[in-house]
This record gives structure tokens, sequence and C-alpha cells, in this order.
């Protein structure tokens, strides 16, 4: 085993000047920012859905779309402050009233919607479609957040991911309100929800490991 | 700041800055455990960890929360890593040690049989060989007269008096112990 005063030496002789990370906000803004290019590029080469201006002015899916999107910018920002060791975890609570605000919108529709579903109205066809846009979104910005908060894999690692998954959730949910047409809230409620709470658990559980793996070594 | 320094690449404001958290770094340690080696284990990780992560320290907000965080994820770790290591594994101790031949599993019992053999040894010399080839080696009376030169008669009597001092002997130790 070596000595503390040989590692120090060691440590010093590594000392390389570092760039200091920028402020977690600024970079929780540049996460957003790639975040905003995905989604135009997706609006650019899919179309958004047809009926999206009626939509748009229906409140209950004005709300909805709005706290998933709110969801994710907090998610983001909660990430990123999480991922330095000297803020405090109780950030890990800021999404948590969009989130609410969220799913509740999404329990609501299903309760209102939830008789008029019938079997064989759901559009099984579209389902492929579906889950190409959710890759899409959610592979690159999972991608994305996971080398930003690299470091995050000394520190909190599980905190990070399960934060950052809800960011993801949030913002690749919000694709799927924008660009494809579920009539029955059922499905809605499968596809985002599922998917939050799926992104949720995989950071939880495997965060740890997906941040070492990330981690400059 | 000493810390700020360090990121800019000065190594001895470097050395300084790791060299004076350390004796506070043990002090957080020791509040956690007990064993020197493991209190040296994890100011080690805090030290490599605060390197590791030297660029997420933002000059503007105070040192010391920062480190302390980071200390106590090392500490946490440290004390996971020993629970778990403890619900599985049982260090070896002493009293733990074994080994195949079964003499050694029996140190009560070695211990024993050593007294008896420095009793044996300070009977006088005839009662010695008496007591040795007759009961240690199992002789006969007719073997062992064969080999000593002694009548059976003698070897009897050598053998009973042997007997008789070796009770009075290791009846004294034990009183005494």
């Amino acid at each position: 085993m070596i000595t503390t005063p040989d590692l120090i030496e060691s440590l010093v002789a590594n000392a390389a000047p570092v760039r200091r990370l920028r402020p977690p906000v600024a970079r929780a803004v540049g996460w957003l920012l790639f975040a905003a290019l995905i989604l135009t590029l997706l609006a650019v080469s899919h179309d958004v859905r047809p009926d999206l201006a009626l939509r748009l002015r229906q409140p209950e899916f004005v709300t909805g779309i709005a706290a998933s999107l709110a969801t994710g910018v907090l998610a983001a920002i909660a990430s990123f402050l999480l991922s330095t060791p000297d803020r405090s975890r109780a950030w890990l609570l800021l999404p948590v009233p969009a989130l609410f605000v969220w799913v509740s919108t999404i329990g609501y529709g299903c309760l209102i919607n939830w008789v008029s579903l019938q079997p064989g109205s759901l559009p099984l066809g579209d389902e492929a479609g579906c889950f190409a846009l959710l890759v899409l979104t959610g592979v690159p910005l999972s991608l994305a957040m996971l080398i930003m908060l690299r470091h995050a894999a000394l520190l909190a690692p599980t905190r990070v991911a399960i934060s950052g998954g809800l960011a993801v959730a949030a913002v690749t949910a919000t694709a799927l309100s924008i660009f494809h047409e579920h009539d029955a809230s059922a499905i809605i409620l499968i596809w985002n929800f599922g998917i939050a709470v799926l992104l949720v658990a995989l950071g939880g559980a495997f965060g740890r490991r997906m941040f070492s793996w990330a981690a400059p070594h | 700041m000493y810390m700020a320094r360090a990121q800019a690449g000065d190594r001895d404001a470097y050395r300084r800055l790791l060299e004076d958290v350390t004796p506070y770094l043990r002090s957080i340690a020791a509040r956690h455990f007990r064993n020197s080696g493991d209190i040296e284990d994890t100011v080690q990780e805090v030290l490599l960890t605060v390197h590791a992560v030297r660029h997420t320290y933002d000059p503007a907000r105070p040192f010391g929360p920062w480190l302390v965080a980071i200390a106590n994820r090392r500490v946490v770790d440290a004390l996971r890593r020993q629970g778990r290591s403890r619900a599985r594994e049982v260090a070896l101790e002493a009293g733990h040690e074994t080994f195949a031949a079964p003499q050694a599993n029996l140190a009560e019992a070695a211990s024993d049989g050593r007294v008896l053999r420095d009793a044996v040894e300070q009977l006088p010399s005839g009662q010695r060989d008496a007591i040795r080839m007759l009961k240690l080696q199992e002789m006969s009376l007719k073997e062992a007269a064969a080999v000593s030169g002694m009548t059976v008669a003698a070897l009897k009597v050598a053998a009973h008096r042997a007997l008789k001092t070796l009770r009075k002997v290791l009846g004294t130790q034990n009183r005494k112990a």
C-alpha cells in the first residue's frame, strides 16, 4: 500500500491544469439547447401531428405539454446541480411540482377518455413509428447527458442518473406529444409515463455503472 | 485560494492544499473507522477523488463544503464496502486458524501432553525408563526387562513409583493452576 505522503506527491506530479466546469445552470442550458436542436431536426424530417393546431387550442393538451416540458427543463437543471459535489441533494425535488402537474394531466385525460376506449380502437400500426421516435430522441439525449455529467461517477451517480433519466423522459414525452397522434389517453399514459418510469428506474439501478463506464479512467 | 491556483496547474499550491487537508480528512474518517488502516485508505480515496474531480470546484464558492461533501461520499462508500464484506466474509483470526493435522486443532490436549512429558522428564532415570518402555512404548514386562537389563520385579516397582511420583507432581501443578 502506498503511503499518504507518496500519494500526495504522485497526485501533485499529475496536476496538469484543468478547465473549470461552467456553472451548472449554464451547462443545463447547453444540454437543453441540444435537446431543442434534436426536436427541431425531428420537426423538419418528421411532420408534426396533423391535428397539432387544433390540439393546441385545448387547455388540457397545452397544460400537459407545458408540464412535461417544464419537468424536462427542471430535471435537467437539477441533474447538473446535483452533479457538483457541494450542492444540496434537495435539488432532486426541483422537478417534482412540474412532474406532479404532468402526471395529473395524463391521469385526468385518462379518466375522461377511458370510457371511450374500445377494444380494436388501439392504433397498433403506429407503435413502430412511436418507438423509432422514442429512440431517436432518447438515445442522443441520454448519451449527451451521460458524457456531460461523467464526473458524477465519483460523486452521486444514482441521484444524478434518476434526475437525468427524468429529464430525458420528459423531453422525449414532449416530442411524442408534438409529433405523434394518439387519441387514446391510455396509450399516452403507457408511452409517456411508462417511458419516464422505465428511464428513471434504469437510471436508479444502473446509473452507477453507466457513469463509471463514461467516466475518465 | 490554493485550489483555484491548483486548477491552473500550480503544483506547489496543490501540494500545500493536499497536505493541509489531509489531517482534517483523517479526523473525518476517524469518526467512522477505528482501524488506522481503514482511516488511511479512506483518506487516500478522498484525495484521489479530489484529484479526479478538481475541475468541478468553483472558486466563487467556499472550498470547505465541497471537500466535506466528497469526503462524506467516500466515507459512505467505505462503510458500505465494509458492511458488504462483513456480511459475506469472516476475518481470519488466530482462533479460527485450523490445520489438517488433528493435533494442531487440539491446543489444550497438546499443552497437557507437554506438561506430562516435562513431568516424565524430571523423574529419576530408572523410573523414567520404566514408564517410557512400559507405558509410552507399550512394551511387555519381558521385552522391557530384556532391553533394559532390569528384572521384571524391579521394572514393576519402578513403574509403580514413577506413576506415584507423576500423580504427585501433576496433582500439585493442577492445584497450583
